[in-house]
């Protein structure tokens, strides 16, 4: 910072003030607004919200610089705004539990817990999948010995996500919307429309696995939004796909460019939905059960108390679903994704 | 490059899972279902000793139809005649 200096010299003596002089005389005293402790210690003890924040802004807004503005100064407004403070504060609290009743907020949180290279390695292994070795996602036993919950996606890069699906969401709709706009063909409906029609395929897919498993008697105890991750990762080969279709190629999807590029994301998608959705819908070919996957008799449970005897013919009714599934059902929703 | 309709939206979809369930819902029990082998009470016993199978996936198709018609009836005639009177006075 250069100072301009000054033609004449400065004086040999400091002057006398240079800092600022508040030119009006206030005439309402300096006065610190008196907190009432009630109204502030009842969001601490009532709604337990991480109030650490709050008291120390209330307690600098009841101490205001008389120069702030006429209206702050006075000690009738500042106990309205520890007023209106505190309700925002109380609204915020009931909205928080309201909201936590309809979405689960700490199960989300756990498929947010992402880190960079997951996310960098999710992507490559939605586009390379074929040289992964270990697909089961890693579990941790809790400290009372019940049964453990599966690590999140930060320390294990094969459970899913929500950050790549959902991102890849919206990046599908707004790079739909820009192509038709590249092509002239835009009107802001389109955005709700990809949305919509987006949005109805996933819905679509999350009935046909949920109709899969009660059709088939899996006892799967996979989340809803287990599913709607694994939905979610072909967009990033639907993006891929319209990306490269619209750079390389000049005839669109039906280009030569434009198959290739599709028939490829459209195998690594089906063979990385094969390998995760296996832990999913063939829920008994978990290491502790052994090495013998076949057992010797192929009638249909007689009623017995054993839930559990899966026999051969339904283990081969879901490899076949589990097949059809990743490449039948994929290949049907990326084709027309990819429009 | 996107062929996405505009009216494209919730209406059709809406219309079409309506007429899906009607379908479902109109199957007759004794005259069609149970002539096929798909009766409730066929695909529940198989004879009078054995308990009920209810693990195959026929039989929980049986069970998934018959549970759709006797959930749905009732709201399908609400839904049904709502329907009815919308599409009449909209066209």
């Amino acid at each position: 910072m250069h100072r301009p200096t000054y033609a004449n010299p400065p004086p040999a003596h400091s002057p006398p003030l240079h800092h600022p002089v508040p030119q009006h005389v206030s005439s309402v005293p300096h006065l610190r607004s008196p907190p009432p402790p009630q109204s502030q210690s009842q969001p601490q003890q009532h709604y337990g919200y991480p109030t650490g924040a709050a008291p120390a802004p209330s307690a600098g807004g009841a101490y205001i610089h008389p120069g702030f503005g006429g209206f702050m100064s006075d000690p009738t407004a500042q106990m309205g705004f520890q007023v209106g403070k505190s309700a925002v504060m109380a609204g915020q609290e009931y909205v928080e539990q309201n909201f936590n009743r309809y979405v689960n907020v700490s199960a989300l949180k756990h498929y947010f817990n992402v880190s960079n290279s997951y996310v960098i390695n999710k992507l490559f292994l939605v586009l390379f999948p074929w040289r992964h070795r270990p697909w089961s996602r890693q579990q941790r036993l809790s400290h009372n010995g019940q049964d453990g919950f599966f690590l999140p996606p930060r320390e294990d890069v094969n459970s899913p996500d929500m950050y790549i699906p959902v991102m890849a969401f919206v990046t599908y709709i707004l790079l739909s919307t820009l192509l038709a706009g590249l092509h002239g063909a835009f009107h802001p409906e389109l955005l709700g429309s990809a949305a919509t029609y987006a949005f109805l395929v996933v819905v679509f897919e999350i009935l046909v696995i949920k109709l899969a498993i009660y059709l088939l008697g899996i006892n799967s105890e996979s989340q809803l939004l287990d599913l709607l991750a694994y939905s979610g990762y072909k967009f990033v080969g639907i993006i891929v796909t319209l990306t490269a279709t619209e750079m390389l190629g000049g005839m669109g999807r039906s280009g030569f460019i434009g198959l290739a590029v599709f028939f490829y994301t459209y195998q690594a998608n089906a063979f990385f939905l094969l390998r995760s959705l296996k832990y999913v819908l063939l829920p008994d070919h978990s290491p502790s059960q052994g090495g013998n996957v076949f057992l010797p008799d192929s009638a249909p449970n007689t009623g017995s108390n054993v839930p559990y005897t899966v026999s051969r013919t339904q283990r081969q009714n879901r490899s076949y679903f589990l097949f059809l599934y990743s490449y039948g059902v994929q290949l049907f929703f990326m084709w027309i994704l990819s429009r | 490059m996107a062929l996405f309709l505009p009216s494209f939206g919730f209406g059709n979809i809406f219309y079409a899972s309506i007429l899906l369930v009607n379908a479902i819902a109109v199957l007759s029990e004794d005259r069609f279902l149970a002539r096929i082998g798909w009766g409730t009470s066929a695909a529940a016993d198989p004879g009078f000793g054995g308990a009920p199978d209810t693990t195959s996936v026929k039989a929980r198709l049986v069970n998934l139809i018959a549970s759709v018609r006797t959930l749905m009836r009732i709201p399908l005639i609400f839904v049904n005649s709502l329907l009815i009177l919308y599409l009449l006075i909209l066209g």
